[in-house]
């Protein structure tokens, strides 16, 4: 899931950095009006946890192995804000040191990975723990759920991510500048992998970890419990992530905007359309359908039929429509985690 | 001689469980003072607390005449003061060593008071030079041995010339040499105006470090006394862990005596 | 089966660690990035990043790989080491990637294997994807093959990054290699302990019981690194020493770096 540079047009790099500092200097406001120079140190080596973690081989289920992000626990012991910065931290070391993602693509990588995973992680896990009891297996299941989410939301993004270039972004004849994937075959290529091995692996590892914690140090996981702690651990607040969340609004609606901006109708690339209307017939007379690609879209999407619906003629509204479902499943997530919070904190007020 | 430390009724707890229990003592001026204790006994806890990281939940604390506490420390300018004067080395360099290059760590503290650069700069110079680690400016924290990274650690701290030193087990886990190195600095203070308290359970190094030895037994303070008194006091050492009963055989008379052991510390 | 497998784990810390060791001796040589500001390096080498991403012609970013390894040669860093370390990695992981690129792209056939065909588009589309990933990494390895670590780490400051973020990058790098030492001594206690192949159900709860192990030491670690910046008056704003001096040479490869990443983005457009 670390995009290498090269895989993403410029202007898609500079809009996720966009998106990325939006990011980061939310998650740093936020700690800085809490303890934040308390957070310091701790963010720091639970990035390094966190990069130590990703090393593991992870037995899973089957015969493989897969490796962890580290992102839900960061986010369930740290809250959103400090898991933000502490997975950024984590993916820019890897970057710049193991050549694993790269530069230009940082920005996208801390996006999807740091930012939307760490947000996807923290409102599964309030949401479904409630305010069950630290040692309560409810907890346990929460985690395994948020970190399969989490990963699965961050593997989506960066799909959409590939699957809009070759679109987007084209030479004249027609040769893709950028990731060369279409939708349909990006997104059903990066979910396999994510549904499977990474999601789970992450699964296990923050299910196994809460457990853990639960035994051995249950003062980290008081922190995102919803129940209030006495003792002066450092911590996060646990409070709005609002801002957050309009950020990823905003930039996910910015993505389709900017297709319809470019006005293409080079679109995706089902053999349907490719047949009927291509720019390359304009330098080529008889243009010619690879059977490559016939087999390999029908294997591609057929886990994934709905992707773009074939009534949406226009590209760019299948584009748009596709992720404004993202993001409200993500927005109607958070929202909810917060109505039911606040709620509650009203209910135990009066 | 006018006390430094006055410590009066103290007790502190870690989420329930007591670290220290209504322990009273009084530090002199450029005194030299060991604290001996089993593992548990308190003295880390202690050591932190002489350094205001941690503050009495009950008891009193004053530090040359000035009650120390968490509001009062809130001040920059009280702290800066206090940080200026105070001094604490951890026993883990691991946890003190979190910059970068062995520069930057000993440049740290200077940084974070704000001294004007000429004079940052030669301290540097010359603190390198004291603890024979300038070679090794440049090196990152991991490149080091256990030896120089207790070293670096303390060149760290008396970087500011701290009237007060505080030094938890700075000889744990060292080889004989290294060991030798930081028991020689801590005995060249001897006679200065420096209070150096030095936490350990390394009996054999008491003569060489200390003019006073203070026992801590389950966070009270169960005697005190020079470094002469408290190792012939073989009943006391027993009682506080410090030394354990040694069984054995001569031909068929078995008897038992006090024996001595360095423990290694361990960590976690 | 068990050993086999945390063996495997071992050896890839081993790996990476012994990898960033050789980084710090390359920095040490005498070479060209070597002698000069680590500002101008961390500015050039990421303009030329740049360049890479922002130029859409094969011909340019072929240039920009040449200009790169002969940096890299200039700097002494052998072409040996550039292969082992990065191209054939990056070449494993893209190829793989961009290899049904040359199929299922639509164009113009040009060579047909069975019942697939390669086109034009797909050619150009994954030499230019391979290009374009091999030239970026090998400009990011430069960068962090040449400089040691902390010099990178004043350079961003320099370059206005928030200095809690570059103190949080600078610590977090520092206790990874404690960690990972620890993570494997925890590894190989538990390997010592075994005899025999585990199930792969106690494999993987060992594996977390580990990652739990490691995540309690990492919280403790990193409360008492606070008290340890508390107690040498550390008041939540971080003082930094820079004392980088530009010489006439850094404002000329300063410049040359950045017009040569121009001419890229120009030409390549």
């Amino acid at each position: 899931m670390h995009i290498p540079d090269g895989y993403l047009s410029p202007s898609t790099c500079a809009t996720l950095y966009v998106g990325a500092v939006a990011g980061w200097y939310s998650a740093l406001r936020r700690l800085k009006r809490a303890l934040f120079t308390r957070v310091i140190p701790l963010i720091s080596v639970f990035a390094a946890f966190s990069f130590v973690v990703m090393m593991f081989n992870l037995p899973l289920p089957g015969g493989t192995t897969g490796h962890a992000l580290g992102v839900t626990i960061a986010a369930i012991v740290l809250g959103p804000s400090g898991a933000i910065l502490a997975i950024s931290i984590a993916v820019a070391i890897q970057a710049l040191f193991f050549g694993d993602g790269g530069i230009s693509t940082l920005g996208a990588n801390c996006f999807n990975m740091a930012i939307v995973g760490s947000l996807v992680a923290y409102g599964t896990y309030r949401l479904m723990a409630m305010d069950a009891g630290i040692r309560s297996k409810r907890r346990v299941v929460a985690a395994a759920v948020a970190g399969y989410l989490a990963i699965n939301a961050a593997a989506l993004l960066a799909a959409i991510e590939f699957g809009i270039q070759p679109a987007l972004f084209h030479d004249a004849g027609g040769t893709p500048l950028y990731a060369p994937y279409p939708l349909s075959i990006a997104v059903p290529a990066m979910m396999i992998g994510h549904l499977t091995f990474a999601g789970l692996a992450e699964a296990v590892i923050a299910a196994g970890l809460v457990a853990y914690l639960q035994v051995a140090d249950p003062a980290l996981l008081l922190n995102t419990s919803g129940v209030s702690l006495e003792s002066g651990t450092a911590g996060t607040p646990t409070g709005s992530v609002r801002r957050l969340w309009v950020a990823v609004a905003v930039l996910m609606l910015l993505t389709p905007l900017g297709i319809l901006a470019a006005g293409t109708a080079w679109g995706e690339w089902s053999p349907a359309t490719l047949a009927q209307s291509t720019p390359v017939q304009s330098s080529d007379p008889s243009p010619v359908v690879p059977a490559g690609l016939v087999r390999l879209s029908s294997l591609w999407t057929a886990p994934f039929p709905a992707y773009a619906p074939g009534f949406v003629h226009s590209r760019g509204f299948g584009y748009l429509l596709s992720a404004m479902f993202g993001v409200g499943v993500l927005l109607g997530l958070s929202l909810a985690t917060r109505r039911l919070i606040t709620n509650r904190r009203k209910g135990l007020e009066t | 001689m006018p006390s430094i430390f006055e410590l009066r009724d103290i007790s502190y707890d870690y989420d329930g469980v007591p670290a220290l229990r209504e322990l009273s003592l009084d530090l002199a001026r450029g005194e030299r003072v060991a604290l001996v204790g089993a593992n548990g006994s308190g003295k880390s806890t202690l050591l932190r607390m002489l350094d205001a990281l941690c503050f009495p939940a009950r008891g009193t604390l004053s530090f040359d005449a000035q009650l120390i506490s968490a509001a009062r420390l809130q001040d920059d300018a009280v702290a800066l003061a206090f940080r200026r004067r105070v001094g604490l080395v951890f026993q883990n360099p691991d946890v003190q060593l979190f910059n970068p290059t062995v520069f930057d760590e000993v440049a740290f503290a200077p940084l974070q008071l704000g001294w004007p650069k000429q004079k940052l700069m030669a301290k540097i110079e010359e603190t390198l030079q004291l603890m024979g680690i300038a070679h090794l400016r440049e090196r990152p924290p991991y490149r080091l041995s256990g030896g120089e990274k207790k070293r670096v650690a303390l060149a760290s701290v008396i970087v500011l010339d701290p009237e007060v030193l505080l030094l938890d087990e700075p000889t744990a886990t060292l080889d004989p040499r290294s060991q030798s190195q930081i028991i020689d600095l801590i005995q060249g203070w001897k006679g200065s105006s420096k209070t150096v308290i030095t936490a350990t359970h390394q009996l054999e190094i008491l003569e060489d470090i200390a003019d006073r030895v203070v026992v801590l037994e389950e966070g009270r303070v169960s005697a005190t006394g020079t470094p002469a008194e408290i190792m012939t006091n073989r009943e006391l050492l027993l009682r506080a862990n410090l030394v354990h009963a040694h069984r054995h055989t001569h031909g068929s008379v078995t008897h038992s005596h006090p024996h001595m052991h360095s423990h290694s510390e361990h960590e976690h | 089966m068990s050993r086999n497998l945390l063996q495997s784990t071992m050896i890839g810390f081993g790996r990476r660690l012994t990898r960033t060791m050789l980084s710090e001796k390359i920095a040490r040589e005498h070479g060209l990035l070597q002698s000069l500001d680590p500002r101008v390096r961390v500015v050039g080498l990421l303009a030329l990043v740049l360049a890479v991403t922002l130029s859409r012609k094969i011909s340019v970013v072929a240039a920009l790989l040449a200009i790169a390894i002969v940096l890299a040669l200039s700097s002494k860093v052998s072409p040996v080491t550039l292969a082992k370390r990065v191209w054939l990695i990056a070449l494993g992981f893209t190829g793989v990637i961009a290899l049904p690129a040359l199929f299922v792209t639509p164009g113009r056939a040009i060579a047909s294997l069975g019942s697939l065909s390669i086109t034009e588009q797909g050619l150009r589309t994954a030499t230019l994807l391979v290009l374009r990933v091999e030239t970026a990494v090998t400009l990011t390895t430069l960068l962090m093959l040449c400089t040691p670590w902390a010099q990178v780490l004043k350079a961003l400051r320099v370059l206005h990054l928030p200095k809690e973020a570059v103190t949080m990058l600078a610590m977090s790098y520092r206790y990874i290699f404690l960690l990972v030492e620890t993570a494997g001594q925890m590894f190989e206690s538990r390997i010592s302990r075994t005899v025999g192949g585990l199930p792969r159900a106690e494999q993987r709860r060992m594996t977390t019981r580990t990652a739990g192990v490691l995540l309690s030491k990492s919280v403790a670690l990193g409360n008492d690194v606070y008290l340890a910046m508390e107690s040498r008056g550390f008041r939540g704003d971080i003082q930094v020493l820079s004392d980088f001096r530009m010489r006439s040479l850094d404002y000329v490869v300063l410049l040359l770096f950045l017009v040569a990443a121009a001419a890229a983005v120009w030409m390549g457009r």
